[in-house]
């Protein structure tokens, strides 16, 4: 329904982004994370905590991309007519989708804070890792994560008008990104006081580059989380506290570029995680050359 | 999406609109705003947001990188026994992100699909930072990472890097470190850390 109120013509209209543009990168984005998933059942090298986690992130990139799949699917359902608009069943669809995609966020979140906290503890217990990161342990962390995410998910979308949900979960954000960022802030600390001993002897040729990639490192992980998420996180706020003032709605007319950066977000992270372990790289190669 | 009912049920609510539950690409009504007098340019909270957005990476950026320059000079060993050995390696923290393959073992790299790196942990003791202020390596918090490149047949650089037990000084940030001198395998300068650090321990030499 499109109310016919007087119109401005300076109203902020909704930004489309085509839909061959939004079906191709969540194509890309599930297919990307699939193999992925694929390639870490198949090779039993690969059964190992650190990428068990990284699968964990791949399943949540998944999953929001395929709910922005679903979602585009019915409203074309919706327009050809097959689906009514106010009917129950879709409302309860609705429902389901939404705390897929927040499944999807809190999922995201809690995986990159387990690749963080997996990779502080090989560097800094580095012996007693075995010990401390069994692979029982990693799973049952990752079924704790998993259930406390869907929960809070059904949670956040059944009461998603409350303030009291809204709110934690914009705070979980920033507070999740901080913790992650003191994590490898603190094992960038260890590379440079590596790097300056390795300088300190006679025969190293130690160049200030490789600190200089570790910085474009952390900032490209830090930063590619950021830009995709919290646009959406914005919006959520936004939507929740000032829906009528005319700067939050010109915000939230686009929505939709918010949606299609989450799921360029599933595109990036498996090759700033998954793809620079050669291991798994190796097992790609050897399962397309396979195929052939 | 949820933000789609919020303002579904906020209109209703307060009776602004006859809009009714749409599931569709309209999802905002913009009726009931009012688009007049705006002060400000109307994306000012779209444009504001990104500009700080990007301030904010950038800053972290800068951040991190002028924590490579600054810092504690390099502590000088005192006392170098033949046990402290320095060997460098990749030690997998995705630190050093390689827009170029790079390695550090690169003499000694076999890039075969099999081939893992093999790391033989020697750790004396990670103990907290108030105890650094002892000097002598063995009381010190080490941790010293070989790496053997773990290609086919390669048995006896597994056995080698075992025997090779000694007390390291390696990555620790307090103040008596000592480094040895004499193996460095290491022939490129970076220090790739990456946290891919698959501890294949010496069960899997054993294998």
């Amino acid at each position: 329904n499109i109310s016919d109120f007087s119109l401005n013509i300076t109203d902020c209209t909704q930004v489309v982004v085509p839909e061959e543009v939004f079906f191709t990168v969540a194509a890309a984005g599930i297919l990307e994370n699939l193999l992925i998933l694929i390639a870490v059942v198949r090779n039993k090298n690969l059964h190992l905590p650190m990428y068990f986690f990284i699968c964990s992130l791949a399943i949540s990139d998944m999953l929001g991309s395929l709910y922005k799949t679903l979602e585009n699917i019915f409203i074309i359902l919706c327009k050809m007519g097959y689906l009514t608009r106010h009917g129950d069943f879709e409302k309860k669809l609705d429902d389901a989708m939404d705390s897929m995609f927040i499944l999807s966020l809190l999922g995201s979140i809690f995986s990159l804070l387990a690749i963080a906290a997996d990779r502080y503890i090989t560097i800094f217990y580095a012996l007693r890792y075995h010990n401390i990161m069994t692979l029982r342990r990693a799973l049952v962390i990752l079924a704790v994560i998993w259930t406390f995410c869907a929960g809070s998910s059904v949670a956040i979308a059944l009461f998603s008008y409350e303030a009291a949900t809204v709110i934690p979960f914009t705070v979980l954000f920033p507070l999740m990104m901080f913790f992650i960022l003191c994590l490898y802030v603190h094992m960038f600390l260890l590379a440079r006081s590596h790097a300056k001993k390795i300088a300190s002897l006679p025969t190293s040729t130690v160049q200030h580059r490789t600190n200089m990639k570790g910085a474009i490192t952390l900032t490209i992980f830090l930063g590619v989380f950021l830009c995709c998420w919290a646009p959406f996180v914005l919006h959520i706020l936004l939507a929740r506290f000032c829906p009528h003032n005319p700067y939050c709605a010109c915000y939230m007319s686009i929505f939709h570029v918010n949606g299609t950066l989450i799921m360029c977000n599933a595109i990036i992270d498996p090759m700033i995680f998954a793809f620079r372990s050669p291991e798994l790289r190796s097992t790609f190669k050897k399962m397309f050359y396979c195929s052939r | 999406m949820s933000a789609l009912r919020l303002i579904s049920n906020r209109t209703s609510q307060q009776a602004l609109s006859n809009s009714d539950y749409t599931w569709d690409y309209e999802y905002y009504e913009y009726g009931p705003v009012s688009f007049e007098g705006l002060k400000a340019h109307k994306y000012s909270i779209v444009i504001g947001f990104w500009v700080g957005l990007a301030v904010f990476v950038i800053f972290m950026f800068f951040v991190l990188t002028l924590l490579t320059k600054t810092g504690a000079p390099p502590h000088q060993d005192n006392t170098e026994t033949s046990e402290k050995r320095f060997r460098m390696n990749s030690f997998v923290a995705d630190f050093g992100r390689p827009l170029e393959s790079e390695r550090v073992f690169s003499h000694q790299m076999t890039e075969e699909s099999q081939s893992l790196f093999h790391f033989c942990i020697n750790e004396v003791d990670y103990t907290n930072k108030a105890k650094v202020s002892q000097k002598g390596p063995s009381l010190e918090s080490n941790t010293h990472f070989q790496e053997v490149p773990r290609s086919s047949g390669v048995f006896e650089e597994d056995l080698h890097c075992l025997t090779k037990f000694n007390i390291p000084n390696f990555v620790n940030t307090e103040q008596n470190s000592s480094l040895g001198e004499d193996e460095l395998l290491i022939s490129e300068p970076p220090i790739i850390l990456e946290s891919k650090l698959v501890m294949q321990s010496s069960h899997r030499i054993l294998d």
